[in-house]
């Protein structure tokens, strides 16, 4: 205190003692002594030893605090406060705003995320004296409030003097401490050419992207938000580039899409609060904004890309006996009136957009009333499975001929209220069945665009949904529009029935794989009293084959519907509504198979910890392409040897029953469902590394040769 | 001939698109979601005890507003709001308007703040508390499914069971009781706006307080 303003010469840590003891005597604020130690030292340094009037200088306040406990950054993180500085001064004395030191980032247990000063800060201010001054020395002094905190937080304040003689002339002082602490200050933005920074919005992000090759070349590279005080923001992640550009992307749970910016500083070095970093300062102004997130640039091709996964779908073999039938249709439509044949086309097309733009507003809606929103969700809740088993249990006995469902003209106009346009009714349907069925198969094709889309906004989802619709309706669309490319079909004929019957075994073998997931879902059990409703409803279909048809009496075909009905909705009520209801969970299904471990978030952290590299495989009974992935490349001899030899800890996150902490990653992820496949390598500071939906057993070696040993032996 | 040409165009028609979900791949964004739910969205389901051995949860009380409010005898940030009898004021006057509050204590075992169901009681009539009840989660699992990252870390449900409010007590980022007066109370403006029926003003605040201490 004073002796530091006045004895220029002696080393800091003297006048930091000097201060201490002067400390015992004036402090007046609350005494900060936890199991018999102060915790925080405070007191006030000057860079010059004597005041001229009108010329600027530098105050600092030194907070000295006992090892392992912090004090805060101008923008504290999750919890804190930041220190405060209140100067009384004399009329005509002007103070600047606090120069704050770059802070270290601690993370606190629970994902809290603070910004503060471990050991010892020294926080700067600039001081303006008045141009004249009469008196032959000053005496200024300011109270300091700052939260220290460890385990736990305690308050501390502290009124602390400066004492500075008067001169004409004066001369440095502190010059040590200063200095150090003036290159732990941000520096300004440098020139563009530097460093060229944007900002922009996405949905619940900010994306701050840096075009700067110096910034690119450091290991660590962080940035650390000053946010307004209503603006609300979670922790910055981190992502290299490729050219020079880094990105950083923070959270930012203010809704108001005008908060397209933060100020904050972006700081750089060998490593992570290492020693040796440096900052700089981004205010708003040096920074570009821009509202629209990366979707203007991408929106083209993702679209397109929509439009050929859509496409691609109808290739599929969930699908694909839906869509035979429809070929079947053009086929024998092929001699009939253009307009028949576009009328039908046009249904069917609009089967398929029902379904897609349905599915698209349902996922807006859960999207805005805030739930998770997933990839074939549906088949995340058991009794979608059930229903589809019978959907496609029906059309596959409609297919071998056990019964139709469009009958000829007025038979079913009484029973269904439908007119005579039964066929374009049907024809919807079909594209809606198609489509339903095509939803296990989009994951290869579609993930990724999906994920893109989904943290979109409502209307993105939207335009990607009806591109999709668009891509798998594109064919029907020109064959009904340009009958004359139905030459190229074969011509119709007996063999027609026979494939029909064909496609039967395939929707049989759907209803195996549907049933697979019932079990998987919710054990042997339940695919037993699914089997049992649905030979209920074979029964009933067959009765409709058999009696409902246009030469049984009006009598025999209401007792028989009647009859139907009954079988259908007993059997629904007692198979699926009782029994069915009554099984349990499946514990964690298929999960504990081979060298796997099932996931816990417990599980990942602690294996993490010890300091083993993780593979993560999430997955889902329902998902194909996980069971595709699993056989040709997760549990082959090499990849297996692999993982054995790198010392990765294979865990299976199994997501068949849509697990809340497993979706909680996938979203972390940014992944709307399985598969998902991440690598955490070895080291705390690791980042972890996502592999695409469809792996190569490349894909897996390749990456494993990069991976550090594992820090713990296993 | 015309068969050949199908063929063709499909085949590219594949060729185009496994470009596209390369290049799809490469722009996904990633991961990096504030992990607090969403205010608008629905209050996430908890299940735990409290100091009286009841079982406390969301779905009990649809039908009521329901304040969340987070806990920690020893942080001072805490200290100021019960030292001042601010919190306890609070609780009382809304409790008495059949607005249901709990006070979850999510410190764990061995760390500050964590209570045993007896020493909880004891807080209770020490502190004089009205709130409706003191839950405990030493596990943390409560705590961390709403992303509560204070003490005081505040929530507020709307009688359909959707978070109308998220953030802190108060305006005022202090541990001195002195700034009481001053402050904005940000849990009685938004539970006042929205009895009336109007939107909530300031939905999400930034919470301050204590890092909740988790284990």
């Amino acid at each position: 205190m004073v002796s530091s303003g006045m004895n220029a010469g002696r080393p800091a840590r003297s006048a930091f003692f000097a201060a201490v003891l002067l400390l015992g005597l004036l402090c007046t604020g609350r005494a900060q002594v936890y199991e018999g130690r102060e915790l925080v030292q405070a007191s006030l340094l000057a860079d010059v030893n004597a005041v001229v009037p009108g010329k600027p200088f530098t105050v600092g306040l030194l907070l000295h605090m006992v090892p392992h406990w912090h004090t805060y950054w101008k923008f504290p993180g999750d919890a804190g406060i930041p220190t405060e500085i209140k100067w009384n001064l004399p009329p005509g004395w002007k103070v600047g705003e606090i120069q704050w030191p770059i802070p270290l980032r601690l993370d606190e247990p629970g994902d809290i995320e603070i910004y503060g000063y471990h050991d010892e800060v020294l926080l700067l201010q600039e001081v303006t004296p008045p141009s004249s001054l009469t008196e032959s020395a000053v005496k200024l002094s300011a109270e300091a409030n700052w939260l220290v905190c460890e385990k736990i937080c305690i308050p501390g304040s502290a009124k602390l003097p400066l004492e500075l003689p008067v001169a004409g002339q004066n001369g440095a002082a502190n010059e040590e401490i200063f200095s150090r602490y003036r290159r732990f200050l941000p520096q300004n933005w440098p020139d563009p050419k530097v460093a060229g920074a944007s900002w922009k919005r996405n949905g619940s992000e900010l994306l701050l992207s840096v075009e700067s090759a110096a910034l690119a070349n450091y290991p660590a590279a962080e940035f650390f938000p000053l946010p307004e005080a209503n603006v609300v923001v979670g922790h910055p992640k981190f992502e290299k580039g490729a050219d020079g550009k880094v990105t950083f992307r923070v959270p930012i749970e203010t809704a108001d899409e005008k908060a397209a910016s933060l100020n904050g500083i972006v700081v750089f070095g060998e490593s992570a609060n290492g020693v040796a970093r440096n900052a700089w300062a981004l205010s708003k102004s040096n920074a570009a904004v821009s509202t629209i997130g990366p979707i203007e640039s991408g929106l083209a091709k993702f679209l397109l890309f929509g439009f050929l996964g859509g496409f691609i779908l109808n290739l599929m073999p969930c699908v694909l006996p839906v869509i035979s039938l429809k070929i079947f249709g053009f086929i024998q439509h092929a001699g009939q009136s253009r307009r028949r044949i576009l009328r039908s086309g046009v249904a069917f097309i609009a089967g398929i957009f029902a379904w897609f733009i349905g599915l698209a507003l349902l996922l807006i809606l859960l999207k805005s009333i805030g739930r998770e929103i997933t990839w074939a969700f549906q088949f995340t809740n058991p009794y979608f499975v059930v229903g589809m088993s019978a959907v496609v249990l029906v059309f596959a006995l409609n297919l071998f001929g056990v019964f139709e469902i469009s009958l000829p003209q007025s038979a079913n106009r009484g029973l269904l209220g439908w007119t005579a346009q039964e066929g374009d009714a049907g024809s919807f349907f079909q594209g809606v069945f198609a489509t339903v069925l095509a939803t296990p198969c989009t994951a290869p094709f579609l993930g990724t665009a999906l994920g893109f889309a989904f943290t979109q906004s409502g209307w993105m989802i939207l335009l990607m949904f009806v591109a999709i619709a668009a891509g798998m309706s594109s064919p029907y669309l020109l064959l009904s529009a340009q009958p004359a490319w139905l030459r190229l079909l074969p011509k119709p004929g007996a063999w027609m029935e026979r494939v029909k019957q064909l496609m039967g075994f395939f929707l049989l073998a759907t209803l195996l794989f549907l049933l697979w997931v019932v079990g998987a879902e919710r054990g042997v059990e339940a695919i037993i009293w699914t089997s049992c409703f649905l030979l209920a409803l074979s029964l009933a279909c067959w009765m409709k084959g058999a009696f409902v048809v246009p030469t049984a009496s009006f009598t025999a075909r209401i007792v028989t519907i009647v009859l139907m009905l009954v079988l259908v909705i007993g059997s629904a009520w007692y198979f699926i509504g009782d029994k069915f209801a009554a099984t349990k969970l499946a514990a964690s299904g298929p999960v504990a198979d081979g060298d796997w471990q099932p996931f816990t978030p417990q599980r990942l952290a602690s294996e993490l910890e010890q300091g083993h590299a993780v593979f993560v495989d999430f997955t889902a009974a329902w998902c194909l392409t996980c069971k595709f992935n699993e056989a040709t490349v997760l549990e082959t001899s090499a990849v297996r040897d692999a993982f054995r030899r790198h010392g990765v800890v294979k865990i299976k996150a199994d997501w068949t029953n849509a697990d809340p902490e497993i979706t909680k990653i996938l979203r972390q992820f940014g992944r709307p469902g399985v598969p998902m496949y991440v690598l955490y390598p070895a080291g705390k500071n690791a980042e972890p590394f996502l592999f695409p939906e469809l792996l190569t057993q490349s894909m897996i070696l390749d990456k494993l040769e990069t991976i550090p040993p594992n820090l713990a032996p296993k | 001939m015309k068969k050949k040409l199908l063929i063709t165009l499909l085949i590219l028609a594949a060729f185009t698109a496994l470009y596209f979900l390369r290049e799809a791949r490469r722009m996904t964004p990633g991961r990096g979601a504030p992990d607090s739910p969403a205010v608008g969205t629905n209050a996430p389901e908890f299940s735990v005890t409290d100091s009286k051995g009841k079982t406390q949860s969301v779905s009990q009380y649809k039908g009521k507003y329901v304040v969340l409010e987070w806990f920690n005898p020893e942080c001072p940030f805490v200290k100021k709001h019960y030292g001042s009898g601010n919190m306890q004021k609070l609780q009382e006057e809304f409790t008495g308007k059949d607005i249901v509050w709990l006070t979850i204590d999510s410190s764990a075992p061995g760390k500050q703040g964590h209570l045993t169901a007896e020493e909880a009681n004891e807080k209770i009539t020490k502190l004089k508390m009205k709130s409706t009840a003191l839950v405990l989660d030493p596990d943390g699992k409560t705590g961390q499914t709403y992303g509560a990252k204070n003490t005081p870390h505040m929530f507020v449900i709307n009688p359909e069971g959707k978070i109308i409010y998220e953030g802190a007590i108060d305006s005022r980022n202090s541990t001195s009781a002195a700034d009481i007066p001053s402050s904005t109370n940000y849990v009685k403006v938004a539970l006042e706006e929205s009895l009336a029926g109007k939107p909530v003003s300031n939905p999400i605040t930034r919470p301050y307080g204590c890092s909740v201490k988790y284990k």
